[in-house]
């Protein structure tokens, strides 16, 4: 007695009987898909999970402004944008507006935008840009240059003054002392408390140069290097006027501090900057600036769209014949065409391996590509329509006589007729999905059609039935898998993957094994004792 | 669960649709010998060569230019078969039995005029009948007078036999039985009832009609076991020869019992169905392993193919 693992194993083997070279084939074609992949993750640095969510920022800014009269004049607009730096990275940007000339200038420490044209081109500009947030590459930020020690704007006895109410933190560590200076701003002084004349004077001075400039003061007398910082709290807002904060370098790093309270910002909070300086953030010449919007937006990103940059600079081979580095709109075709193939391999599964009846071999396919313009549920409303349309329609226009070629042609006329009406009825009653239809999709559901007509002469109506069902059923099935997202991604990041089916598409051509409909279909001869 | 059904199935030796197609399809038919089975009326000149009867080819009809002379080629012909050259299954066959007053009456005795006979013909041209929905032309043979021996188990048409034929030694035959479901046709998935017959005694075994076993006619409430097959030996020969006159390795060969003429042979498939393994209660794995494993010398003759079957093929007797 044999046991049951055994017969499995033996079915398996005899079912399985690959003629060797489909055998080797099929493995050549994993290792190449898997060699490529591994190649792409380890040396390349790819995604292992490419559809894993990262964390990113949608900024876009508005310009609204209006010409002042004067023609033929040019008019400029120059704006602080965000740039790539430790810890962020843009990967991706750009002109929405398109009526003036855009040109990304780096000055100094900045990323400028800069607009120009004629003024009466558009009223409006905007710009997007997508930055990704990267907790893991903090490198080492670059330590203060010159700028970051501006000249102290207090006179002499102010900045004697200054020193010596600095002087008492001497002892403490960067940081400490810098949460020191930052209270003593609001008027909170640690021990040993300055004395009430020296407090008195201060008074003076922070009416003088408004609690900002005082607080710069003691900030450049501490000797520490400040950068003044114009940009925004990353959250979801928009506003009109960028945020500000002083940024204090306190030897390892550079610390954001409100410039209203003196208090650094928490850990927690993260900082978009635009522009570092004085210069305003938003300039225009040429023309009068009515408003400026900026809005952000968290975003989630799959893990490939924050390659996308890194890949179309890189030199490296595999990068550099990726499918991203075609043109965008070239790109989305190809992440429709990459899905085919899983398509026909859903297709060989469901027919050699369940069974199903299907007009033709390669129509269900076509059919769930026609369902992602028109969605699965309308899709199968057509596709049901229509085969009923046809049917009622054949019982007439038999009686007619007509030759094959022009009766199918005449039932396929009258089907988009009816769709017209359809659509008419739909645009009456607001409902855009009867208007949707897309010529693609109407053309393979027609061409199906004409197989559902040559079914009903060839083999009579229940068949048709089944046919239309079965094709229904596969359609759908592959239009659920071709759409799951991840999916996609994973087949645009890792075209090699089509190797891999195409080895499957081998092993599964040597299935010799019964379908999931031969259990049924023979059911009585699995009986017999 | 799945599994468990799966193991039963390879227990009884049933022969799947894809290990037809991979194992013996696939390996025994090549693709050039497709179209000698695929077109009646190239099997028809081919048997005509062989020596094998078949019925009597009394008209082509190739254009739709042709379709008015029809009845002018028919002369005074009362009865005629109307077939597609390359039709599947039965389809858009009609048969008729009489002529009167200018109308044609077919096999159910329905009476059908000129028109729909042109109308009919000219869709048998339009390829909607063929294999690919190619062009096609319409064949018109002799009408098929049954012998009597299936009579009381058929209901009006044509009662046809299949044998399956692999390296050219009959593994498996059944006999089909149009009922009133089927409407007169010999095709089981329209309703007729298959008969296995055993291949050493000649007679048959019990039925089945779409998937489930028959002991009686549906119609008729005869039984249908052990009926003697008459002309079985030079049946099988003839079925034996198809695979030297085609050179297709596994193949289905239809035969018709004429009253008169005898076994004629009708038609042949390349991709015959696995609903004869239903009819014989009996897979085709084993058998066409018995015949892989027959003796070398069998092959030489189709006499000796036919010999070695009556005598190594028996029914399990229940």
């Amino acid at each position: 007695m044999r046991s049951g693992e055994d017969i499995v194993l033996e079915i398996l083997g005899r079912s399985f009987t690959v003629k060797r070279p489909a055998l080797w084939l099929a493995v050549a074609l994993f290792l190449i898909s898997l060699s490529v992949i591994e190649y792409r993750v380890f040396r390349l640095g790819y995604p292992l999970f490419p559809t894993s969510p990262v964390k990113a920022w949608g900024l876009s800014m508005e310009v609204f402004f209006e010409p002042t009269g004067k023609d033929g004049k040019e008019m400029e607009i120059r704006a602080g944008l965000p740039q790539s730096r430790p810890g962020e990275a843009v990967i991706e940007q750009g002109d929405l507006s398109g009526s003036l000339q855009f040109n990304l200038l780096a000055e100094g420490l900045n990323q400028i935008g800069v607009w120009s044209g004629d003024p009466e081109e558009g009223r409006v500009l905007s710009y997007r840009a997508t930055v990704l947030l990267n907790p893991k590459r903090l490198a080492k930020p670059k330590p203060p240059g010159a700028e970051s020690f501006p000249a102290i704007i207090a006179d002499k006895s102010e900045q004697i003054l200054a020193k010596r109410l600095v002087e008492r933190y001497a002892s403490l560590k960067a940081p400490e002392k810098l949460k020191a200076i930052g209270s003593a701003s609001k008027g909170i002084w640690r021990n040993p408390q300055p004395d009430d004349n020296d407090l008195k004077q201060w008074s003076e001075v922070q009416k003088k140069h408004g609690a900002e400039g005082a607080l710069e003061i003691l900030l450049r007398v501490a000797n520490f290097p400040i950068r003044k910082v114009q940009g925004f709290i990353l959250a979801e807002s928009v506003s009109t006027q960028p945020d500000r904060w002083f940024a204090v370098w306190t030897g390892q790093r550079w610390r954001p501090m409100q410039i209203e309270t003196g208090d650094l910002y928490p850990e927690s909070v993260r900082l978009l900057p635009l522009m570092i300086g004085d210069t305003p953030l938003v300039k225009i010449s040429g023309a009068k600036l009515q408003e400026v919007r900026w809005t952000l937006s968290k975003q989630t990103l799959s893990k490939w769209r924050s390659h996308f940059e890194r890949i179309q600079r890189s030199t490296r081979f595999l990068d550099q014949w990726s499918l991203f580095t075609l043109p965008k709109e070239f790109q989305d075709n190809f992440h429709i065409l990459l899905l085919v193939p899983i398509g026909v391999l859903m297709i060989s599964v469901l027919r050699n391996i369940v069974g199903f009846p299907t007009f033709g071999i390669f129509m269900p396919v076509l059919m769930a590509l026609a369902f992602r313009s028109t969605g699965l549920a309308y899709g199968l409303l057509i596709f049901a329509g229509v085969v009923l349309i046809g049917y009622l329609l054949r019982r007439g226009i038999d009686r007619l006589r007509l030759l094959l070629v022009p009766r199918l042609s005449f039932l396929i006329t009258f089907v988009i007729l009816a769709f017209a009406v359809f659509a008419l009825i739909g645009s009456k009653f607001g409902m855009r999905e009867f208007m949707a239809v897309g010529l693609l999709p109407f053309v393979i559901l027609s061409m199906t059609i004409e197989r559902f007509f040559i079914v009903i002469e060839e083999s009579g109506t229940l068949r048709a039935l089944q046919t239309a069902a079965g094709s229904a059923a596969v359609a759908a099935i592959t239009y659920k898998i071709i759409q799951i997202d991840p999916l996609q991604l994973t087949f645009f990041v890792y075209p090699e993957l089509l190797f891999a089916i195409m080895g499957f598409l081998l092993l599964l051509g040597n299935y010799s094994g019964y379908r999931l409909s031969e259990i049924l279909r023979f059911k009585i001869l699995g009986e017999k004792p | 669960m799945i599994v468990r059904q799966f193991l039963s199935l390879r227990k009884a030796g049933v022969l799947g649709m894809n290990r037809r197609n991979t194992q013996y399809i696939m390996r025994f038919n090549r693709r050039s010998g497709f179209p000698l089975v695929d077109d009646k009326l190239t099997t028809k000149h081919l048997a005509l060569k062989h020596g094998i009867p078949t019925p009597p080819l009394y008209h082509v009809i190739s254009y739709h230019g042709e379709i008015a002379g029809v009845e002018k080629a028919l002369g005074d012909r009362e009865e005629f078969a109307l077939k597609p050259a390359r039709g599947s299954g039965g389809s858009g066959i009609v048969l008729i039995t009489d002529r009167r007053e200018g109308k044609f009456v077919t096999q159910s005795g329905k009476a059908i005029s000129r028109e729909e006979i042109r109308y009919h013909i000219s869709d048998i041209l339009s390829g909607i009948y063929s294999l690919e929905g190619l062009e096609d032309k319409a064949v018109i043979e002799g009408l098929i007078h049954p012998d009597q021996v299936f009579g009381k188990v058929t209901y009006e048409g044509v009662p046809d036999v299949r044998i399956i034929v692999y390296r050219g030694v009959p593994a498996m035959a059944m006999v089909r039985l149009p009922t009133r479901q089927s409407d007169g046709k010999a095709n089981l998935h329209r309703g007729a009832v298959g008969v296995g017959i055993d291949i050493g005694r000649g007679k048959t075994l019990d039925g089945v009609r779409r998937s489930g076993a028959i002991m009686r006619h549906p119609d008729t409430g005869e039984s249908l076991r052990d009926i003697e097959v008459p002309f079985w030996e030079r049946m099988l020969l003839i079925a034996a020869q198809c695979t030297d006159m085609t050179g297709l390795g596994y193949l289905g060969v239809d035969l018709v019992i004429d009253k008169n003429d005898g076994p004629l042979l009708l038609e042949m498939n390349a991709r015959p169905g696995l609903q004869i393994q239903i009819a014989n209660r009996t897979g085709l794995v084993e058998r066409l392993g018995m015949i892989d494993r027959a003796p070398k010398e069998i092959f030489l003759s189709p006499e000796k193919r036919v010999t070695w079957a009556i005598q190594t093929i028996a029914e399990p007797r229940s």
